[in-house]
């Protein structure tokens, strides 16, 4: 599928992509990528690198300052409605509208959509059915929780059967609970009807879990991209991490011991091939440099780490998910 | 992009907001006090000094259109504020995410300023005939008046929605509502006529949309002379199509 040619088979293709925001903000910076048709595709990286911009531009709802962007052969640019017609689109706030029950939210969406008479009605049904809000459908959406908003989102989905579904941080600000259903009924509309997905998350188990490939994104540019194992395993081997009992200074190692990829006041880590044969060896030259170990560990390098490795800097998750979080409390509170 | 498709798209947008206002018509109903207030006490003290020649009609029946367009214009002149709120809560890029055209949602969203101002203008109809103004009640000459509501409330709800593209947030909407509705309604023929006007007044009142509409509503409510009709019909539907076409064109502004 990778290594398709034809243009119209590919779900997106992206070319050279920059947005620049005055005075000099380049928001994304020439970035380049397709995606197949089925594929389920994660744009992964911290708060502010550009991902969300990516998305709104892809989808037409800005524009690019340079750059071609294709969805199922389509030109944005030249047929913005086209291919909005191919399209879905979940952003990271609540979409569903509060003052509207659910049942009334699928069919003004779907109506939106030219989705026909006949099939509306039936396709509401099971996709309320689908995502379990059946029972709470003729309800207002505002009495909702946040979890069952997503679940209306999908079935908007279920609904307008777009050919490639766009996801702004699907499970942002959801209990763990919520994630997995949200995670779940993903990967069905995929399996049940063949639908490209496109996330961006900064979440690195969301983008292992559900994604077949991800890029990774900073400060505006792909930094990397691959299937979530290849990335990982391309680190080799393992990844040391030591907790410190006090802050030290910054340490280095001989280069066959391995690579230092963190550290900060409590932690270091370390990349290496064999993490079981070179950590006491490790542990030797970190006490020369004065370095006081409290504990180890060894593991599999994580999504996390490829990220680290490239970017020199750490997912920084808290900020953007209690964010998330506060703007859904507001939005509950303004509208009862 | 079939006309058909356009049209049940506006439609689809317009049946949207009917439904919110059914499920809660708290603010319609709120907003009836100002008008009722201006026709009960202000009409009422007006009409008993005979301050003002308003020719044939007694005060309190020449300000009954002023009254009716000036709470229409109310609501619609507010109206930018409600795209704001779906800007900050994920709505609006939904929407604009939709197939359905942006000229579509606009004229949707202008309709359904037009149903709550029709829901205005029954009330204070209503509320008109209690206190015995004389109203022409041929059924022709209702739905005219009905129909320029419509698009008077189409008119100045793409107004609020082309300034909303441009200042995107609540207070400053609120800002301005305030600060061009009293002089809409001050510079028109609404509460009085033109020919008492200050010459320099009588030019800012020819060209403000409202004055057309107030004329064209006191023409069919209670005058029953139409030779302004045309004129009038003409001046308010350029300006509802030159306000829809440029929030059309401006309202993407508001998610970028």
């Amino acid at each position: 599928m990778m290594t398709d040619e034809n243009p119209a088979a590919k779900a997106v293709v992206v070319e050279n992509l920059v947005k620049t925001y005055p005075p000099d903000i380049r928001a994304v910076d020439m970035i380049s990528f397709s995606i197949g048709s089925g594929e389920i595709f994660g744009l992964l990286g911290p708060n502010g690198a550009g991902k969300t911009t990516t998305i709104k531009m892809i989808i037409g709802l800005i524009s690019p300052t340079y750059g071609s962007l294709r969805l199922f052969g389509v030109d944005v640019a030249k047929s913005p409605q086209a291919a909005r017609r191919l399209l879905g689109y979940v952003p990271q706030n609540v979409s569903v509208d509060g003052d509207l029950s659910g049942y009334e939210n699928l069919l003004i969406f779907s109506r939106l959509f030219y989705v026909g008479r006949d099939e509306r009605r039936e396709r509401i049904a099971k996709a309320l059915k689908y995502v379990g809000l059946s029972e709470r459908a003729n309800e207002l959406v505002k009495h909702y929780s946040g979890g069952m908003m997503r679940r209306l989102e999908v079935a908007q989905a279920l609904v307008n059967r777009p050919k490639i579904l766009f996801l702004d941080e699907p499970a942002i600000g959801l209990d763990p609970g919520s994630r997995r259903e949200i995670w779940e009924s993903i990967r069905q509309l995929r399996k049940d009807f063949g639908t490209t997905i496109f996330i961006t998350t900064h979440d690195m188990s969301e983008a292992d879990y559900l994604c077949d490939r991800v890029a990774i994104m900073d400060s505006g540019k792909i930094v990397v991209m691959g299937p979530p194992s290849k990335l990982k395993e391309s680190l080799g081997g393992d990844v040391v991490t030591f907790q410190l009992t006090q802050p030290g200074q910054e340490v280095t190692l001989p280069g066959d011991l391995g690579q230092v990829v963190h550290q900060d006041d409590s932690t270091i880590k370390i990349l290496t091939q064999d993490g079981h044969k070179t950590a006491p060896l490790m542990v030797l030259a970190l006490k020369d440099q004065g370095v006081e170990i409290q504990s180890m560990s060894i593991d599999v390098p994580s999504l996390d780490d490829v990220f680290l490795k490239y970017t020199k800097r750490r997912l920084d998750e808290h900020g953007n998910i209690s964010e998330a979080r506060a703007t859904r409390r507001s939005i509950a509170r303004y509208s009862k | 992009m079939t006309l058909g498709e356009r049209v049940s798209s506006a439609l689809t947008i317009a049946d949207m907001e009917a439904r919110k206002i059914h499920h809660d018509s708290t603010e319609l109903w709120t907003r009836l006090v100002q008008p009722a207030l201006w026709l009960l006490i202000f009409g009422e003290v007006m009409n008993s000094i005979r301050g003002l020649s308003t020719g044939s009609l007694s005060y309190i029946e020449f300000i009954t259109p002023g009254v009716l367009a000036q709470s229409v214009l109310f609501v619609a002149i507010f109206y930018g504020i409600n795209i704001v709120w779906e800007k900050d809560v994920g709505v609006l890029t939904k929407l604009l995410s939709t197939p359905s055209p942006y000229s579509s949602i606009v004229i949707g969203k202008a309709l359904s300023a037009g149903i709550r101002g029709i829901f205005q203008a029954v009330m204070i109809f209503g509320l008109a005939l209690v206190i015995g103004v004389n109203v022409r009640l041929d059924v022709l000459d209702v739905a005219g008046v009905f129909v320029a509501i419509i698009v008077f409330a189409m008119c100045f709800s793409s107004l609020s929605m082309l300034l909303a593209s441009f200042l995107r947030t609540r207070d400053r909407m609120m800002g301005i509502g305030q600060l061009i509705t009293m002089p809409l309604f001050f510079a028109s023929n609404a509460i009085y006529p033109l020919s008492i006007m200050p010459r320099w007044l009588q030019y800012v009142a020819m060209v403000n949309p409202v004055s057309y509409t107030v004329d064209a509503m006191r023409a069919m409510l209670l005058t029953g002379d139409y030779s302004n009709l045309p004129v009038d019909i003409a001046a308010i539907s350029i300006s509802t199509i030159l306000f829809v076409s440029l929030a059309s064109l401006t309202i993407k502004r508001m998610i970028e």
